[in-house]
Order: C-alpha cells, then structure tokens, then sequence
C-alpha cells in the first residue's frame, strides 16, 4: 500500500499520513514503521527514509520543500516499512504494512495554492504493467475554470515508459488527440483547448497503461480548486462478474474507435 | 501452517467476527438497479448538482438513444417524499441542478438516488447489477467552481417499484476514523446517511484535538435519514475525528469550508 504525492504545474501537492488504522478490529499494528518515500529513476526504484513512526503519530509533507530530482516524475510514493529500505531497489515492497478494507486504509493527497486546497483518499495498489484505461469524465466545467485531466500510474518496475491517450467524444468517437503519458508518474494534459461542451462526455482511452485519472479544475482567480477521480467501467456494475462486463464495455466501445487509432 | 497461511486464517476469523455478512447486501431481485444516497445542501449558501449519463448507454457503447431515469428524494426522518422522472436525450451528460425540482413537497429533501431504467436490449449483465455511483457536484457562495464527490455508498436497490435498504449494521459497534487531519482554521460537515433497516442509528463522534478528546453530541440517524456534524478548527489547530456506529461502514461526505474556497470529498 503506497501513498501518492503529487505535483501539477502552478499547484503544489501535499499528503497527510495518520499512523491509525480507520477502523478498531482489522489491523492493530502497533510496531514502530519507517516511512520511506519512493520515487523512480527509471533502471531502478530510488527511496529515503523520512520519518519513524510510533502509532498515533502523523506525517505531512508537501513538495514545496523536497529536492526537484525527487519529484522530477511529479509523483513521490510513501510507504511505511517495518525495517530500513536500501537507497536502490529494483521493484516496489510488496508487504503491506498498513492495510485494511472496511474501509481501506488511506490517507490524504491532493494540492494547494496559497488560496486553496484539494484533496483526496489516497491510496496506490501498483497496476499491472500489461493494462489499459478507459474512463467517461464527467467533470469539465465551464465557468471562469482551467480544466485538466491528470494521470497517475506506479507499477512494479520502475521504467519511465512514454506512451499515447486518446480523447475522444462519446457521442461521435472520432479521434480528437493523442496526449502523452509516462509510467510511474504523475501526467498533467490540459482540456480547454479541446472545446468540449456542457452535454459532452469525453473518453480517455490509453491501450497501454492503466491509470488513475482524476478531473482538476483550478478557478482562473486561483481562489477554488475541484479535483476528483474517475472510476473504470467495471464500477457501472455490483456485483456478479464485475471483470467480465468491463472487458464488454471496453470491446464495445473500442469497436466504434477509428480503425486504428486503438492499436 | 505457514506464516501466509496464518494471515489469512487470521483475517477471515476477524471478519467472521466483526462484520459475518457483506458490507453492503446483493439485491433480492435480479432486475434491481442500485443508487448510492446523495447528500443534498440546498439553502442560502449552497446548491447541489448532479452528473446525470447514460449508464445503460456507457454499458452498450451507445449513448445516442434516450434514456430514462427516476430521481427519488428522501427527507432527513429517511421517508420519500417524491421522485422526478429525468431523461437524458442522446448527448453523454446532463447535468441537473438538483435546486431546479425542490419546490412544494421536495422542498424538504436531504438526500436523492438515482435509479436508471432497465433497457432490454442492453448488455447481459448476468449477476451484476447497474450501479449509480456518480458524481454529485456543490457550489458555495458566489463561487462559481464546483467541488465533486462519487458516491460512497451502495446503499439502495429500486426494483417492482420499491426501495430495498442494502447497508449493513452489527451488534458490535465499529470506529470509522476519517483519514484526514482536520486542519484550521476552517470548518467542517460530515454528513451521514443511514442506509440500512435498522430504525435509528446512533453516531459518537470522537474529537481529539492536541492530545485533548472533544465530546460532542452524538446523532440519530432514521433509516435512509441524513444528519450532519459540524466542527470548527481554529487556525494553527490540528485534529482527527472518528466516529463509532453499529454501521459496518460508517463513512460521511466530508466538506472542508474556509472564507472563499472549500473541499469536498468521501471521508
């Protein structure tokens, strides 16, 4: 279980760690941790211990103050440890020390400027390196606002792999843009300048890295930030074969992309 | 029995003991659409909105057919109060300014869901049910940008015309500790729904605050009711907030409000 700090040209990104577990009977761990944080250098993982930790204590970090090279990806991972990382690994912990599921044990990430903050429940499961994303993004706004769709990927291997999304219009599946996106970093693609209309619902469509993609908006007197995440079509459905209806509607919609443009 | 194995044979026998059945429940009949319970503000200060798509249309790959909806509105005791029939024509999104229906009865509604209408020549969806998780958006003030939140909760299903409760609740009562330092100054709402059978359902809230605990006035939920606390948090004050239920996912809408921006999110 990691925890993301992330960064966004003209915002800077914060998280808040709470050393308690969100409920009282799934994970009463109460060993000493060591919160590391991790970030790719592309041929490996690169992590720093920043704080030992006892239970009830909290940590927050925010990337005004950490080194550029370490936020270079725009995306530093927490990740509490029972016992010191070493500097280079070449794949990320697998233990998870902190876990829970009713709820999830999470924390709090999101940006600031000096108006305002965004936040979220954070937490980062690593996504399989073989995966796509496809996501409906409900969340342009049309006042005064820039509109941004970022993207966070972190997966096992620490490689920096250049890749394509495409936008596309759910009414008419035409091919608008390819924008660029990078594993195990934090991608920031500017929406306005795709004109998309208040009855519009774009398609973020990436054949070759899964994502968390969230909707940013940042009011243009900077006063109010809105940031939320989308979810996989899986989440259309409860329950039953939850996977098999994604790849359906993943198939059904790619099969009214251009020809070619999802290859 | 190795140490893998001990986990989780450990894990299951703390789930058999704290929370033996599902979270939420599986609708008894199989046509069933669910809904999340959207918390409404609707006064002076705020209004609400809703991303309303065509979820049968997403499934199929095809969102130009109409498409509709039924919008059921709950007063804050958790009785409806009256429903709307929305339809979404042929364009991705449409967006509904929830303000726009809550005149005469509705005037009273603290929460709505969201159930879409079956279409018969969608997708088979075999055992799964279509789900209305979405987004619910807020304005405060003369801010024009809007804060989102995704449904938290799967907390009804809709079928032969009646509401079916899927939260589940306990004998033992549970901590939701809110994953968030509620920092100042600002002021916060947490805002619960009660989607289970059980008639009343008392939240304690837990305030500590630099070591020291807070008591505040714990509330009584109805079934598919709504309530609110509200705490302030002075400038440079750093607090954690739980809450103990018998809800086995005791989880608020949480709004941080500060003088000319605000936050909102699922706790």
């Amino acid at each position: 279980m990691f925890f993301p700090l992330m960064k966004t040209p003209d915002l800077e990104g914060f998280l808040d760690l709470i050393y308690e577990a969100p409920n009282n009977w799934e994970n009463r761990i109460r060993k000493t941790i060591y919160m590391h944080l991790i970030w790719s250098e592309n041929s490996h993982w690169r992590t720093r211990l920043v704080a030992v930790m006892k239970k009830g204590d909290i940590f927050r970090l925010n990337t005004k103050v950490l080194d550029s090279n370490i936020i270079q990806n725009n995306l530093v991972l927490a990740y509490p440890s029972l016992s010191h990382l070493p500097e280079k690994i070449s794949t990320l912990p697998t233990e998870k020390t902190w876990f829970a599921e009713v709820p999830a044990w999470r924390n709090t990430s999101g940006f600031y400027n000096s108006f305002a903050q965004v936040s979220y429940q954070a937490d980062v499961e690593p996504l399989p390196s073989k995966a796509s994303l496809m996501t409906f993004h409900p969340f342009i706004q049309f006042s005064e606002i820039e509109n941004r769709l970022v993207v966070l990927n972190a997966t096992k291997s620490p490689e920096l792999t250049e890749t394509k999304i495409q936008i596309y219009n759910s009414s008419e599946m035409k091919l608008i843009a390819e924008e660029k996106v990078v594993t195990n970093s934090l991608t920031t693609i500017y929406l306005d300048k795709y004109e998309f209309q208040p009855t519009d619902l774009p398609i973020f469509y990436c054949p070759k890295m899964a994502g968390i993609p969230f909707g940013l908006g940042i009011s243009k007197d900077s006063k109010m930030l809105s940031m939320e995440h989308t979810h996989p079509p899986a989440s259309l459905v409860l329950h039953g074969d939850r996977r098999a209806i994604q790849g359906k509607i993943k198939k059904n919609w790619i099969s009214k992309m251009e020809p070619g443009a999802h290859e | 029995m190795n140490r893998k194995t001990f986990a989780k044979f450990s894990r299951k026998i703390k789930f058999g003991m704290n929370i033996p059945f599902k979270v939420f429940k599986k609708p008894k009949f199989s046509d069933a659409v669910t809904s999340d319970l959207f918390p409404i503000r609707n006064d002076e200060n705020w209004s609400t909105e809703f991303e309303l798509l065509n979820l049968p249309g997403l499934i199929q790959g095809n969102i130009t057919k109409n498409h509709q909806t039924v919008f059921i509105f709950f007063n804050e005791k958790g009785l409806i109060i009256g429903q709307e029939i929305i339809e979404i024509s042929g364009t991705g999104r449409k967006t509904i300014n929830i303000k726009d229906l809550l005149s005469g009865d509705l005037k009273d509604a603290k929460t709505f869901a969201v159930f879409h209408k079956q279409d018969s020549s969608a997708v088979d969806l075999g055992e799964s049910f279509m789900a209305e998780r979405g987004y619910t958006g807020y304005k405060f003030n003369n801010i024009t940008t809007k804060g989102y939140v995704h449904g938290n909760l799967d907390a009804v299903s809709y079928s032969k015309n009646s509401i079916e409760k899927l939260g589940n609740f306990g004998f033992q009562r549970k901590i939701y500790r809110v994953q968030h330092l509620l920092t100042g100054p600002a002021e916060y709402d947490f805002i619960f729904t009660n989607p289970t059978n059980c008639k009343k359902i008392k939240i304690r809230p837990n305030l500590e605050s630099n070591g020291k605990k807070i008591k505040l006035k714990p509330i009584s939920i109805a079934s598919l009711g709504c309530d609110s606390f509200t705490v302030t948090i002075e400038p440079n004050e750093i607090a954690q907030i739980s809450f103990k239920s018998h809800l086995y996912l005791g989880r608020p809408v949480v709004f941080r409000k500060t003088d000319n921006s605000f936050d909102v999110f699922h706790g």
